[in-house]
């Protein structure tokens, strides 16, 4: 038997030549240089400018608080609303409406107060998002009991966005004032939550017999113990044969539809 | 035949083993690296500020005394009535909960008394417990513009969305309007 380690090439010799390589092989790729030369071009290109950073600044949230508050006021006075809203609802949608319309006063103050320019236009971002689906679908479905659930979402989401907005601003002062006008919000939506589902059994999630099925056209006056953020649905429109009605979906106001 | 042995040092100075534990460490440095420089940020994204700690305790102490109120409420009920009390002290025991949890060792322990002793059906006591919680509710907007913590103002925030709610279901349920309950 012949035990002959005649291989110049050891195992360790091997490891030791591959991490060399390996080494190598990293200081050439990093001594390359980058070529700029694409696909070939015809003509003369054009010079993409860079976007600026948009900063979030407070006066920019209360921009866009004040475009919400606008965009709320104006879905619930719009005929298409108002104009079909029951001997109930009818005084409630007025009244609130009232109550954005006198916080447009009250956010174009602080909007002064912090640099900016006030807005009194409605959101336009949000309005494509789903306010003006909001409209049609009240449009089509001309359906008075649809007026206070619409009420609560909208109310729901207006005191989100104030929540929402206490985590983007660092003045003290400010998330105070933000919340003292979210605070209304939200009262406005437990009313219109008690409006359509009343007493204090309403105050959590209503099921059917079964414990698991929740009851039909119930609105919770306080289904969760901490303000959500998540997006406010509501059921909107007309019957649809076989078919549930439509549900939308809104959102608080994001990067894209912050007024700026 | 011919025999060709070769003596090997009994400890080589880059072993198989050396080098293969080597490799290993090294990798695992390399994928750790990224992990605790990520929590490092995240801890420092969750720093809580040691000035917000009286203020949250004094928001600590008034959940708990808010939980002792409906506490003794709920003793009392029976029915449903029962049912919605129990369900407004899940709440504030919550609260209490997320304030202690987010103050940590820096909480002050202890049990608080009931603000009131309500007595009487549902719709009796909702006026005076509607009050309580409107107190609360502006107490908590006040301590706002003092917070210097993130976190701290948007637990605050969270809280106060949902008493304000209580307040003005409590204060319809009390024999208001809705607009007037509204506050509209």
């Amino acid at each position: 038997m012949t035990t002959e380690n005649s291989s110049h090439i050891s195992r360790r010799n091997m490891l030791r030549t591959s991490g060399a390589l390996v080494a190598g092989g990293a200081v050439l790729a990093a001594c390359g240089t980058t070529s700029t030369h694409g696909v070939p071009r015809i003509g003369a290109t054009p010079t993409i400018p860079k976007l600026e950073d948009a900063v979030v600044s407070d006066a920019a949230l209360l921009r866009t608080a004040m475009s919400v508050e606008k965009m709320v006021a104006n879905i619930l006075s719009d005929s298409r609303v108002a104009g079909i809203a029951d001997k109930v609802a009818a005084p409630i949608v007025a009244g609130y409406v009232a109550a954005h319309t006198a916080h447009l006063a009250s956010l174009s103050t602080l909007v002064t107060a912090n640099g900016g320019q006030p807005y009194n236009e409605p959101n336009e971002q949000l309005m494509v998002a789903y306010g003006n689906t909001v409209l049609t679908l009240m449009s089509d479905g001309k359906k008075a009991t649809d007026v206070l659930p619409l009420t609560f979402a909208l109310e729901s989401l207006v005191a989100a966005t104030y929540q929402y907005f206490v985590s983007l601003t660092t003045n003290g002062a400010l998330r105070t004032e933000m919340m003292r006008l979210g605070a209304t919000s939200s009262r406005r939506a437990a009313v219109a939550a008690q409006l359509i589902s009343s007493g204090f059994k309403a105050f959590n999630v209503q099921y059917e017999s079964d414990g698991v099925t929740q009851l039909a056209d119930s609105v919770a006056t306080f289904p969760n113990a901490f303000g959500a953020l998540n997006a406010v649905q509501v059921t909107l429109g007309p019957d649809v044969k076989d078919a549930p009605r439509a549900n939308v979906l809104m959102d608080t106001p994001s990067l894209n539809s912050i007024i700026y | 035949m011919v025999n060709h042995q070769v003596d090997l040092p009994e400890v080589a100075t880059t072993s198989r083993r050396r080098l293969l534990t080597s490799l290993l460490a090294g990798g695992a440095a390399a994928v750790a690296a990224p992990l605790f420089a990520g929590r490092a940020s995240a801890e420092g994204e969750l720093l809580r500020d040691p000035k917000d700690f009286p203020s949250l305790n004094e928001a600590l102490k008034r959940e708990r005394q808010m939980a002792a109120t409906y506490a003794s409420a709920a003793a009392k009920a029976s029915g449903d009535e029962k049912v919605a009390l129990t369900l407004l002290l899940d709440h504030h025991n919550a609260y209490v909960d997320a304030i202690k949890g987010y103050l940590g060792s820096n909480a002050i322990a202890g049990t608080e008394a009931p603000l009131a002793s309500p007595a009487g059906s549902f719709n009796q006591i909702a006026s005076p417990l509607a009050s309580l919680e409107d107190q609360t509710a502006t107490m908590h907007t006040d301590r706002l513009t003092g917070l210097a913590g993130h976190d701290a103002a948007t637990l605050i925030a969270s809280i106060i969305t949902i008493e304000a709610r209580h307040a003005a279901a409590l204060t319809l349920l009390g024999g208001a309007s809705p607009l007037a309950a509204a506050g509209a």
